[in-house]
């Protein structure tokens, strides 16, 4: 039988049959590098398993949304609370003839933003689970992506993967730490008196209709405004999806992988995206040993 | 089994996240540092406090550049973008009260053929027990480690300073173009474009930085590209780099330790080159 989420027969990742039994396996497995993995033991924790955590999601099309902003004038909350800015035409043309190919404006794309956010979820919580069922403590080096697979369009598939990892001999934790740092990086946090709660996830979009100075028209010159403001709106909310995360769980966010992409649209149109992945930490001491790197000038051939 | 030695920290770090935790009041920070980066900002006694960028974006119009002229309003749009994210960090280190930013990623977009998008992205620092910045804080382009290494041997950053120049040169003859010329000689008119777009942006970048009353600029990133279209023959030169002063105490050796290792040379059999 085809093991499908949600299966009425009770097979789905909701309910750990995806998750391979690593319990009944007499060794363990793991994508840590050697270094990685002595960092870890160094530690005091060891390698219980890898783990993985994937969601093949539809991104959802809001073109009918983002169009229906054709024609906004000024800034504006946009249909559904989010940012929406019109750009008229820079030559001052207004809404005459032609003057459709000078018109632009931006707009929040709150849509794929979400669907992005619910496929690294899904992940996350996936691997998550996959941990907690072999009694891990935490995972480290997790890789968070996702894959747009050619002859899929409008599909993204995400993976979230690391190594579970067990302090023998301590009851397992209510839910595994995750940390998108290396097994030497979590060497150093946990020297540093932080402690990884989970991962936090941030993700911002902007639809962009550029006007004809946002195009690059040769007859309107000098500084545009509507490619610095969809950027900064992107990483705005990236970031305050971050900070959420590190006020709830914590004291901050580290170790962020942060990505800016531009991804073409109708025309010349594109989605300003931005995703940033980070390790939330929480100070657990702050008697932490100075570690005052030395110097050091290698004598190379 | 038996278990591993334990450094001390990982029992009480684990006890940490068995306790509910309650969100209040507290300091958070956002940060895109590695815990590596993280520890050489604590070591010189900085914290981070978030996460900050700015962005500009600028077209031009490229034609009719005439040889030994200076595109004004080419290299003006080009700093203008530029300055436009610099300017734009700067507003909002002052917002987070911050002394600066470190481990900046600096990028320079070409959208299309004349339009060019800069952007700025790094982590806001705050000294610990130093005094205020008082509304002036520094951008750098400087890595988390030369940052740490600077502070260490005795200096501190004061901002980004750029230099831009776009010069035009004379078009080549269409034998030229379609490569069918048989002598090797010297396109002298594009060295010369060339060291005068150097000249003019690096004079630039030295007035920023005595505005900024530096001792001098480090990390200079410089990025030279030719443009021969049927209509524009120029070069364009952009120069980028951290200004930074001495400390009251002036310079500090760091005495690095000569380190010989005992590795062997990595084996060349399967190397691509």
């Amino acid at each position: 039988m085809a093991q499908t989420p949600g299966d009425a027969g009770g097979v789905g990742p909701d309910d750990g049959a995806f998750a391979p039994d690593h319990r009944a396996r007499a060794t363990w497995t793991s994508d840590l590098s050697v270094a990685e993995a002595a960092a870890v033991r160094r530690v005091g924790l060891v390698p219980a398993g890898f783990v993985m955590g994937t969601a093949v999601m539809q991104l959802a099309a809001a073109g009918a949304q983002l169009y229906g902003q054709w024609g906004i004038t000024g800034q504006s909350p946009g249909r559904s609370g989010a940012y929406a800015e019109a750009y008229p035409c820079a030559h001052g043309y207004g809404f005459g003839a032609n003057a459709q190919e000078h018109y632009g404006f931006s707009v929040e794309d709150v849509t794929l933003a979400a669907s992005l956010t619910d496929g690294y979820r899904l992940a996350i919580d996936r691997l998550d689970a996959e941990a907690a069922q072999l009694g891990a403590h935490g995972v480290v080096g997790v890789d968070l992506f996702f894959e747009n697979l050619v002859g899929s369009a409008g599909t993204a598939t995400f993976f979230a993967r690391g190594t579970a990892v067990v302090h023998p001999g301590t009851p397992p934790l209510p839910s595994p730490f995750l940390t998108n740092a290396s097994g030497q990086h979590f060497e150093r946090l946990i020297a540093l008196g932080y402690v990884p709660v989970g991962l936090a996830v941030g993700v911002g979009a902007v639809y962009v209709q550029p006007n004809c100075q946002a195009r690059g028209s040769f007859t309107i010159v000098g500084p545009n405004r509507q490619i610095p403001a969809a950027i900064a709106v992107a990483r705005t909310r990236a970031r305050a999806a971050l900070a959420a995360t590190a006020h709830r769980s914590g004291d901050g966010v580290v170790h962020t992988e942060w990505t800016d992409r531009k991804v073409n649209r109708y025309g010349e149109s594109w989605d300003q995206l931005t995703m940033a992945v980070g390790t939330a930490v929480r100070r657990y001491s702050t008697e932490n040993v100075p570690l005052s790197p030395r110097p050091v000038l290698p004598l190379r051939p | 089994m038996t278990p591993p030695p334990t450094t001390p920290g990982i029992t009480t770090a684990l006890a940490a996240l068995r306790t509910p935790f309650v969100p209040g009041d507290q300091h958070t920070f956002v940060s895109d540092l590695t815990v590596g980066e993280l520890v050489l900002l604590e070591e010189i006694d900085f914290r981070p406090v978030d996460i900050v960028s700015g962005a500009g974006s600028a077209s031009w119009n490229p034609q009719f550049t005439t040889a030994n002229t200076e595109g004004e309003m080419w290299g003006r749009s080009i700093a203008t973008a530029i300055d436009n994210a610099r300017s734009g960090i700067l507003e909002e280190l002052r917002s987070r009260h911050a002394d600066g930013v470190v481990a900046m990623r600096f990028e320079l977009e070409r959208e299309r053929a004349s339009l060019l998008t800069c952007t700025m992205l790094g982590t806001a620092v705050q000294g610990t027990g130093r005094r205020p910045s008082e509304g002036h804080p520094f951008a750098t382009t400087l890595s988390a480690r030369d940052f740490h290494l600077l502070v260490r041997a005795g200096y501190e950053p004061v901002g980004i300073v750029i230099g831009v120049s776009v010069v035009g040169f004379a078009a080549r003859s269409v034998a030229q173009s379609l490569g069918l010329a048989r002598d090797n000689v010297e396109l002298s008119d594009q060295t010369t474009a060339l060291y005068s777009a150097r000249e003019q942006a690096m004079e630039m970048m030295e007035r920023e930085a005595t505005q900024l009353h530096a001792d001098g600029v480090v990390e200079v990133q410089l990025q030279e590209r030719p443009v021969n279209a049927l209509l524009t023959h120029a070069v364009e030169f952009i120069a980028v780099g951290t200004a930074v002063c001495r400390g009251r105490e002036g310079h500090r050796d760091l005495a690095p330790e000569f380190q010989l290792t005992l590795d062997d040379p990595p084996d060349a059999t399967f190397s691509d080159t």
